[in-house]
């Protein structure tokens, strides 16, 4: 029988879809892992680094304080931290004038 | 209402209006263009509800040739009425509004029949009390918007940033337009009576259009300011314009003090080499061009390039040179721009280091006119 054929046709296609959703969700796991993986690493390596610099005292250029340097790097990575338009992002990357005046710009304490 | 009048003069004062006159409106009235005849003459008015432009065609004035029959309002769809009026084979028309605001135009041998809309559902104009105390003369209000609007954001995500601040203090004007990535202040005098100050935001679509309804006056401006308009009062001519909410923010302390590297250029050769070296700059993906400053050797250089295309170098000619060693990197556009706005004369461009803004002034204006640049980092 032809509508039988089609059943057994359907029941295929449903249990490859099946396990081909099982595999996507298994692969996804997997890549989210091991950004964690990363995201941890990249911290680690700059605790190093700082470590190191702090050990090989040579650095002679003045360093940021520990506040901008933060607000430096979610700059750096895209994103605006300036008052006008705190944690937008930054659209092709263009620069900033009120972010600039935030992370070095002198500031009567 | 009917009328005749001369169809040249009628142009002429309807082209203003027509600026404010949308197709993209909300409000299916305000494609309309609104007619409005008293006994001392007619009233014209156009509303995008952001801008509103309204003017007065004085039956006194002979040019006009304005007779009038019998006074009344009406609301004509301001596309067909602007074709029409300017293909009209007479030196003069006749306007008749018949029942139902239909409304007959004639001139020569043409008569035209338009279906209007009732005058009465047009919005009224926005109410600003009209203040004798506060004028600009034409020519200065069109440097400051001329010299600072091209500045202001085209991006709607930041909308009070697409407007350009203005600050009246005392005799003085002083308007700032940026987008955060470039900046431009600009300081003119106002002519104040008053004791009051103001600091609003005008959008700069308002000011550019206001720019072109004052292309050949060089009459003084009479401005009034209320809570959320601005009103601009020339030859007839009344101009609105909303205001922008909200605070704009504090740009005096984006403009360095201090500088350690100093430039002085002719600022239309310095255009010149950047309109080059962008070229090559806007093939690449990140459109920047390099400025290397060796002051010993006195050699500024500008460097552009494109991965695919290649390479330009040029060595600029400097009139004045001083202070440290410098590169930095920016977005030949926004020098560009810059430029354009000093028009020919000789400007200052001071650095203070690769990370920080740096600023170009003209030297015969120092004080009044300063624009700057936010360059790019590169590392």
């Amino acid at each position: 029988m032809e509508q039988k054929d089609y059943y057994a046709k359907f029941e295929e296609l449903q249990q490859s879809s099946q396990d081909l959703t099982r595999k996507l969700i298994e692969m996804k796991d997997i890549i989210s892992h091991i950004l964690e993986e990363n995201a941890e690493f990249k911290i680690e390596n700059d605790h190093l680094r700082q470590r190191l610099a702090e050990i090989d005292n040579d650095k002679t250029t003045p360093q940021l304080p520990e506040a901008r340097r933060t607000l430096e790097k979610l700059y750096e990575e895209g994103f605006h931290v300036c008052t006008v338009m705190y944690g937008a992002h930054r659209e092709n990357k263009e620069e900033c004038a009120f972010c600039l005046d935030v992370i070095y710009g002198e500031r009567g304490v | 209402m009917k009328f005749t009048i001369n169809r040249n003069q009628f142009i002429k004062k309807i082209s203003n209006v027509q600026r404010a006159i949308s197709t993209k409106t909300t409000i299916p009235i305000l494609t309309g263009i609104k007619l409005e005849l008293s006994q001392e003459g007619l009233t014209i008015t156009g509303s995008d509800v952001d801008i509103s432009i309204q003017t007065f065609i004085s039956v006194s004035d002979a040019d006009n040739e304005l007779h009038i029959e019998n006074t009344g309002a009406i609301v004509l769809p301001a596309r067909f009425f602007n074709e029409i009026i300017k293909k009209l084979p007479g030196e003069q028309f006749t306007l008749n509004v018949v029942e139902n605001n239909q409304t007959i135009i004639k001139s020569g041998k043409t008569e035209f029949t338009i279906n209007g809309l009732d005058a009465n559902s047009y919005p009224r104009l926005p109410e600003v009390e009209s203040n004798e105390k506060l004028s600009i003369s034409a020519e200065m209000l069109r440097q400051l918007v001329d010299e600072t609007v091209f500045s202001a954001s085209k991006q709607e995500n930041r909308p009070i940033l697409t407007g350009l601040h203005l600050k009246i203090s005392a005799e003085k004007l002083l308007g700032v337009a940026t987008d955060s990535h470039r900046l431009a202040q600009r300081i003119v005098k106002v002519n104040n009576q008053s004791d009051n100050d103001y600091d609003i935001v005008v959008p700069a679509r308002s000011l550019k259009e206001l720019e072109h309804c004052l292309i050949e006056d060089n009459s003084e401006i009479k401005i009034s300011i209320s809570e959320n308009q601005i009103l601009f009062e020339f030859q007839n001519t009344l101009f609105y314009s909303r205001l922008l909410e909200g605070n704009y923010p504090g740009t005096d302390r984006l403009i360095p003090t201090s500088s350690d590297t100093q430039l002085t250029f002719d600022a239309k050769s310095l255009l010149q080499s950047v309109e080059r070296a962008s070229l090559l700059s806007h093939a690449s993906r990140n459109n920047v061009v390099r400025l290397a400053i060796d002051v010993n050797a006195s050699k500024v250089t500008l460097y552009g390039n494109s991965p695919e295309v290649g390479t330009v170098e040029e060595n600029l000619t400097t009139e004045a040179l001083s202070g440290a060693d410098l590169e930095i990197s920016f977005n030949p556009d926004y020098l560009k721009e810059a430029l354009q706005a000093f028009g020919d004369t000789k400007i200052e461009v001071e650095f203070t280091s690769a990370l920080h803004p740096f600023t170009l002034k003209p030297s015969d204006n120092k004080e009044n006119f300063i624009q700057l640049i936010t360059p790019v980092r590169t590392f």
